[in-house]
Formats: C-alpha cells, structure tokens, sequence
C-alpha cells in the first residue's frame, strides 16, 4: 500500500509542477482537474470517503468549469 | 464536421443526463448512511446542469431553470434549513436539535433513520444545486 | 539526526503536504499572471486539507461509519468535518475571484498584474 500512495503523490507533485509551468492557461487548467482527482483518491486511501466525494465533484468537475467559462471570455496564452 | 462532433455530444449528453440526476439524488438521499450528503450531491446535479448548458446553449439551459426560479428555490433551501433548526428550539430542546426532543431515531444503517438528518441534507441540496448553477450561469451571460 | 530522519519517513505525508504548500506559495509570489496564481491558491488549500487528512489517518483504520462490529479501528471524523468547511469556503473564494478577474479584464484589457500597474501609473 506505502507503494501505491508514493507514487500517487509523486504524479502529484509532477502535477502540480506542470500546472504552473505550462504557458497555455487551458492547459494548466485541465492539469489542476486531474490534480483534484488524484487528490481524491489519496484522501480515499487515507479513509476518508466523504471528503473524497466532495473534492472530485468540487474540484474536479465544478472549479474546472468556473476557470474555463473565465478563460472563454478572457484570453487564453499569458 | 464540425456539426457531426457537435451532433454525438449531444446525444450522448441526452444520454447521461438523468443517469448523472440520479446518481446526485441517492447520494443527497442516502447522505446519512454513507459517503456523500447534501453538499456535495447538490454539486453533483448542479453539474449535471452544467454539461447542459455547455453542450446545448446557455439561453436553452436558462429556459429550463430560469434565473427566478433558482432564486426562489435558494432561498427555500435557507428557509426550511431554518425552520428545521427552529423546531427544536420550539420544543425546548437546543438549535437543531434532534433525539433530544423525542425524533424518532430509528434502527442505524436503515434509509429512515437519523431522525432530522436526511431532511436536513434535502434542504441543503437543493440549495447548493441553485446556488452553483446561478454562479455559472451568471458568470457565463453577464454582459447580455 | 537519524531519528529526525526516520521520523520524517514515517510521516511522509506531511513531507508531501510541505513540497505541496511551498509549490503553491512560490506560484503566489512569482508568477505574474493572476489566473495563475489563482491556481497555486487552490494547490495551496489542498494542501492544507491534505495534512488536516493525514492527521487523521490511524494505521489499519476503516471510514467513520457505523457497521454494527464490535471493537472496530475508526478513522478520526473531526478533521473530516473541518476539511468540508474548508472545501466550501475554497469553491466560493474561487468563483468570487473569478468574477473579479473577467471585471479586470474588460476594464484594462490584460490579465497580468505588471502591466496593470504600469496602467494605473505612477501615483506621484
């Protein structure tokens, strides 16, 4: 199981580090969704179903839609 | 081909879509046995609507919730909340309280059970369904 | 020294909440464009959220919910509760900021927080 959970918290340094690298804002945006969701998976893996739940329909779905609805009426490259 | 790719989104959004209400509905229902509750099932089938708007168009979506609606809706979620707090005040116990004043608790692990809770979590999901869905909506169609 | 080590091992997790926390905090104050550092705010909550949930965590411990066995190992629901709040408070502080971002775009025409300062001018 310490296998597993290190390497979910590797993707997600690396996730992280990509979402502020990246010079497309689209990109990044798309980035932070899937950081959200192996957030969620890590916090399944520590027993706690509930937060787990919240954060993929939170951050993964509606925090993602927020960002991207800004960036269509924003502009895209930085 | 562009309007074929257009085309299979939206069926298969027509699809998913009471699939995705469904799912949002047992987990605001069963909020009390497992997983889940009213935040974040309200989210879900907040989001629910959400794909619709992005797949159709926001005029279509607004058609079918429209921006009084929701607000009225919102704010009936504030009020039973409320109310369901004030009962147990009314009879003599604390704010929101439950098996103090004599609810029924009945047996744990069956879907009525609880007492106030899942009626609580209805509320409360039916308020943060509107209350997303308004912050998108109002954040995609602001200069019209 | 080797037993600050060891200890650090142990708790990985709040090694990574750490790595986490100074990734986001770094995005805050170097990046220029605002959209961005919109989103190392958010690294940064969910760090935060990442060790209120290893705090909580007990080895060999299942979800807080009732089953009916006898003598059972429970993860600590408080800080479960607490991480809740705190992703509410999150979703709102981001809608709130988004909308201020789309105003700042269609009154100076830019995203970025230098040239919004140059625009504004020198106040004398």
């Amino acid at each position: 199981m310490i296998i597993l959970d290190l390497l979910l918290l590797n993707i997600l340094v690396l996730c992280a580090i990509a979402a502020i690298r990246v010079r497309d804002l689209l990109s990044a945006v798309i980035i932070f969704s899937a950081y959200s969701l192996l957030m969620a998976i890590i916090w399944l893996q520590l027993g706690s179903p509930d937060v787990a739940i919240t954060e993929a329909a939170v951050g993964a779905g509606v925090t993602t839609m927020l960002f991207i609805a800004t960036i269509s009426k924003t502009r895209r490259y930085e | 081909m562009y309007k074929e790719e257009i085309l299979i989104l939206r069926v298969v959004v027509r699809f998913m879509m009471p699939f995705i209400q469904i799912y949002g509905c047992y987990i605001i229902v069963s909020g009390h046995l497992g997983p889940g509750g009213g935040f974040a099932g309200g989210t879900i089938v907040a989001a629910s609507m959400i794909l619709y708007a992005l797949t159709f168009d926001v005029d279509r979506a607004l058609d079918k919730v429209p921006h009084k609606h929701a607000t009225m809706l919102e704010s009936l979620g504030g009020i039973w909340f409320m109310s369901c707090g004030i009962v147990g005040l009314l009879l003599g116990g604390n704010f929101l309280a439950n098996g103090q004043i004599g609810v029924p608790l009945g047996t744990p692990g069956r879907l009525l059970s609880g007492g106030l809770v899942p009626v609580i979590y209805f509320g409360v999901g039916i308020k943060v369904a509107m209350t997303i869905m308004s912050l998108y909506f109002s954040l995609v169609e602001e200069d019209r | 020294m080797l037993e600050l080590l060891q200890g650090l091992a142990n708790n990985y997790f709040y090694c990574y909440a750490l790595v986490l926390f100074i990734i986001g905090f770094y995005t805050i104050l170097s990046h220029s464009n605002l959209l961005k550092k919109l989103i190392g705010l958010n690294i940064m909550q969910t760090s935060v959220f990442l060790f209120f949930v290893a705090l909580a965590y007990v080895k060999d411990g299942k979800a807080a919910i009732i089953t009916g066995e006898e003598g059972a190992l429970y993860t600590n629901p408080l800080p479960s509760a607490l991480v809740l709040t705190g992703i509410v408070v999150t979703v709102s502080v981001t809608a709130f900021a988004l909308v201020l971002l789309v105003k700042l775009y269609s009154y100076y025409g830019t995203l970025d927080a230098d040239e919004i300062t140059m625009l504004r001018g020198n106040p004398e």
